[in-house]
């Protein structure tokens, strides 16, 4: 069932997740589709996220904006007082300017493998850090050993965190702690994004990948075919799987494997590194004392990519 | 009579089925007919495979033995008409048995030549050379449709429209049961074909084939009262096969004891096609999940290339056929349908008629003609095993 509505501002509104903005000239949603837009949201009940470019909106569309209950994306630039996620791209950002926000970092696997070790101090002042790898699909077996390796050592930053009595949120290591079941993107399925062309895409990358590759528009609503192939029940692969903190993206699935509900298994493979690393830091912590009594111990398993089981 | 006296002729299984490989050559897109059931929307003269692209399609799947751990293998060559190559044909032959002999390769003395022809070269002194070479790593399938009115209608020449190619392929029927006499014949049904049914079959039972493997079109052709008429001609083949004591030695896939059951969605979940089991390789030196993946056989859709001869297979792409079961994408229709067991599909069909471009959703269009299919077969083993029991009956009384 939709619950989110993702409104692109602008065309080059910030990417907050592994696509890229491929149009480098604004243009800025109408005033009017923005208007419906919101309707649309307030209709179906939906929860809107207004995804911003780096530069000042009109006052009259932040008058349009406030007329409904929503969060506000905004690149690093454009931060302030009424951001409430705020998109780092790459590593050059002020800590402290950082503090106490929830932080998207937008990073290559290369970049992230030089860098990580600057993560302790930004997960010591956020309130959440989501670390996206934009080039997951193109990890490499070797990248995949490496990429544990600093797993292990940024779940040690997160238990010090830990134990100093903090709560740090973290997507790749802490997530999986929390939840009971898959909790992924949900384009398609949860999550639809209106673009600054007045069109509904299933997400944002869609749209900046092909333009006529939308999914309804203003006037004559949603229209997805195959809509169920978007649900969990209808992915073969990850409803057998437990790495529920994976972001399942349907776009860099239909990118790999050419089909959205089949996941590339690099795609598997870091999220199972991801779990696995999760599961030492649960023990770990639960070693050292109570820990989530309530929660269920993640279980070991021999495999990181969950094809593995389907093809048995 | 025991039941050890009964003899009902089955469908005869393929050569290692299950356990082996399809490896699949498209040499060539060309064929001397023209037929208008054919799907194959891309036929042409141009594209014929090259020595080179078959020697390193071979080179590639040789080298990566492990990424190919079936215990056997089936190299197919079709076409358009296959053995319209049949010196390129003789060369890949000749140069997989040297290089799975060199290799030591775990399919030596576990492979198989399969072709689909046309038949109309199958005389020919190039064609015989070949066979008398390799006949016993052979399987070979004449495809005739039937009676010449059934065969004409649909299996033209290419160009001439008027001229049916019957008496062109009926011929070489002898020559090939006498070298192949467990080769079963395919039939392919479309809706014009459907008041041909019964004497098309009895027809080849005539000619000495034992087996007719036959099957309706998975595209949406049908008209309406297509599946009462089809269902009708069904029930008259099967009083035929039974009052005319056919079913001992003949037999015809339309009928089997396995369809028309639910199935179990856990158990019974599995994928019907063996798209993605299978390798197709194309002139251009592109691989395909399967032949029907090809441009040449898609009316609507891009083709689905996995790889290529020079950079290989890339597995993410094949993940989405590895991992198809019926339920995932079959609608509810399906899910929940009675005689659920031995409707099959086409994952090529399934793509090429979806709505977006993937293989998860799963075409209907034959679901009326299997419910006739699954009537008529119904009836057919229903009034067998009543005859066998009277005569069972009748053999006791005697004795």
């Amino acid at each position: 069932m939709l619950q989110y509505l993702v409104i692109l501002l602008d065309d080059t509104s910030v990417s907050f997740c592994h696509y890229d903005v491929t149009k480098p000239e604004r243009r800025l949603i109408s005033l009017d589709d923005l208007r419906q837009g919101i309707r649309f949201g307030m209709m179906e009940n939906l929860m809107i996220q207004f995804i911003y470019p780096d530069y000042a909106l009109p006052q009259e569309y932040l008058d349009v904006i406030d007329t409904i209950d929503h969060s506000n994306i905004k690149p690093l630039s454009a931060l302030d007082c009424e951001t409430d996620i705020v998109v780092v791209d790459g590593w050059k950002y002020n800590v402290a300017k950082l503090n106490g926000a929830v932080v998207v970092l937008r990073t290559s696997w290369n970049q992230l493998s030089k860098n990580h070790n600057n993560l302790k101090g930004l997960l010591n002042v956020v309130m959440r850090l989501s670390v996206v790898i934009t080039d997951v699909e193109r990890m490499t077996a070797s990248d995949h050993e490496q990429y544990k390796a600093v797993l292990e050592l940024l779940g040690k930053d997160v238990e010090s965190i830990c134990l100093s009595g903090k709560s740090p949120q973290f997507n790749l290591l802490t997530d999986r702690l929390m939840l009971t079941e898959m909790n992924n993107c949900g384009a398609g399925d949860m999550t639809i994004t209106l673009a600054p062309n007045g069109k509904f895409y299933i997400c944002p990358a869609f749209y900046y990948e092909n333009e006529a590759d939308s999914v309804g528009d203003l006037n004559n609503g949603l229209n997805i075919k195959n809509r169920q192939l978007y649900s969990l029940d209808h992915a073969p692969i990850c409803r057998k799987c437990d790495a529920w903190q994976c972001r399942r993206c349907v776009w860099l699935n239909r990118k790999t494997t050419l089909e959205v509900n089949i996941p590339s298994r690099e795609q598997c493979v870091a999220a199972h590194l991801e779990r696995n690393t999760s599961r030492q830091l649960m023990l770990s912590l639960r070693s050292k004392g109570t820990f989530l009594p309530d929660i269920e111990e993640i279980k070991e398993i021999d495999y990181l990519d969950p094809f593995e089981i389907i093809r048995q | 009579m025991s039941e050890t006296d009964i003899k009902i002729k089955d469908s005869t299984a393929s050569w290692q089925d299950g356990v082996a490989k399809t490896i699949t050559f498209i040499v060539t897109k060309d064929c001397q007919l023209a037929c208008k059931y054919c799907y194959l929307v891309g036929k042409n003269e141009k594209e014929r495979m090259s020595w080179d692209v078959a020697k390193r399609a071979i080179d590639y799947i040789l080298d990566h033995e492990r990424d190919f751990p079936e215990k056997s293998v089936i190299f197919e060559f079709i076409g358009g008409e296959p053995f319209l190559e049949i010196d390129l044909i003789d060369r890949i032959c000749d140069y997989i048995k040297v290089e799975l002999y060199s290799r030591c390769h775990h399919w030596f003395d576990s492979y198989r030549f399969s072709f689909s022809t046309n038949g109309i070269n199958y005389h020919t002194d190039k064609v015989q050379a070949f066979i008398n070479k390799n006949i016993s790593h052979l399987s070979i399938g004449i495809t005739i449709d039937g009676t010449q009115r059934k065969h004409d209608l649909n299996r033209v020449w290419k160009g001439v429209e008027e001229r049916g190619s019957y008496l062109d392929v009926v011929r070489n029927i002898p020559l090939w049961l006498q070298q192949f006499p467990e080769e079963a014949t395919k039939v392919t049904i479309s809706s014009a074909d459907i008041p041909y049914i019964k004497e098309s079959v009895l027809h080849l039972y005539g000619l000495g084939i034992h087996a007719v493997n036959i099957n309706v079109v998975f595209e949406n052709v049908w008209k309406d009262g297509d599946d009462k008429l089809f269902e009708n001609q069904l029930m008259l083949l099967a009083d035929d096969i039974i009052d005319g004591g056919y079913y001992k030695d003949y037999a015809c896939s339309f009928f089997s004891e396995n369809i028309g059951k639910p199935l179990d969605p856990e158990r019974e979940n599995n994928n019907w096609c063996g798209a993605g089991k299978m390798l197709a390789v194309d002139a251009a030196g592109n691989f395909y999940p399967c032949t029907r993946f090809a441009a040449y056989s898609l009316r609507s859709k891009e083709p689905i290339v996995i790889g290529n001869v020079s950079d290989g297979i890339d597995k993410n792409k094949l993940r989405p056929f590895l991992a198809l079961d019926r339920i995932t994408q079959s609608p509810d229709k399906c899910k929940t349908c009675n005689v659920a067991s031995g409707c099959a599909w086409c994952q090529g069909e399934n793509y090429d008629a979806a709505e977006t471009n993937t293989i998860y959703q799963r075409a209907t269009a034959i679901c009326l003609m299997h419910k006739a299919r699954v009537h008529a077969n119904n009836y057919y083993w229903n009034k067998l095993y009543r005859k066998l029991e009277m005569d069972g009956r009748s053999t006791k009384c005697e004795g």
